[in-house]
């Protein structure tokens, strides 16, 4: 009789045990904690915007742009 | 005594420069010379050379001005003719533009004066960009025409913005 309440004993604390992991298991998946982290964006090569003669650019003039004695005499105008 | 001789022909000297000298200098009715704008205004400041203006071009009051660029393929050319009245300077404005020799010409409104009118072209033998400004003011009828290489005309802005200074200083020169 004393061996039959042991067996009862553990055969009830596993089946518990099983009861519980399935349960904290179910409230995990219900619940995703995970972080997820954004990746790093790769450096490419850098970009060197040309201009009309496919320099650099001169006095200041940006991409788009050519330094020349035009009608407002020198100055920046549109390629 | 000396020193009275002195102030007094200082004075008197004064007095002579004031009343020629600084009556020179203003505009006078007729004086035409102050009119034109020049276009270095605009510029870099050098960008023009101005040849010596010609009054009463064709036999009408007014005055004409030419400006060549310093590279020599560009050239601005105000003329400014004062007339009797407001219908006389339409009437010799509509001269003026039927006289004009531009090809394949594009004419649009102008937000200049009385009037405004660009037109864009090319000259009759294709050699240059053509472009002519012309309005009146009051009693004055202005066209400045810009002319460059066949594909470097004049960029509007700048005859816009030449056209707006040459009408604001023709009305100073009114109210003068």
């Amino acid at each position: 009789m004393r061996k039959f309440g042991m067996a009862l004993a553990i055969v009830a604390m596993m089946s518990g045990s099983v009861v519980t992991a399935q349960t904290a298991y179910a409230a995990q998946s219900s619940h995703d904690t995970t972080t997820y982290t954004q990746p790093a964006v790769p450096v490419g090569p850098a970009v060197q915007m040309l201009d009309c003669f496919g320099t650099t650019g001169g006095m200041g003039c940006g991409p788009g742009w050519v330094w020349r004695d035009g009608w407002r005499g020198w100055a920046c105008y549109p390629c | 005594m000396n020193k009275i001789r002195t102030m007094a022909g200082g004075f008197a000297a004064a007095a002579v420069l004031t009343m020629s000298g600084f009556g020179y200098a203003a505009a006078q009715p007729g004086d035409f010379s102050t009119l034109p704008v020049d276009p270095n205004l605009i510029t870099d400041s050098l960008a023009y050379n101005a040849a010596p203006a010609v009054y009463n071009p064709n036999g009408q009051p007014g005055v004409e001005t030419v400006y060549t660029h310093r590279d020599g393929s560009r050239t601005i050319t105000t003329t400014v003719l004062v007339l009797p009245d407001a219908g006389a300077a339409a009437a010799a404005l509509d001269g003026a533009r039927a006289g004009l020799a531009v090809a394949n010409g594009k004419s649009q409104p102008a937000a200049v004066g009385s009037g405004g009118t660009m037109l864009t072209g090319m000259s009759p033998d294709g050699s240059k960009s053509v472009t002519v400004l012309s309005f009146t003011e009051g009693n004055t009828a202005t066209t400045i025409e810009f002319a460059g290489a066949p594909k470097d005309p004049a960029p509007s802005d700048l005859v816009l913005e030449l056209g707006r200074k040459q009408d604001t200083a023709i009305r100073d020169w009114q109210a003068a």
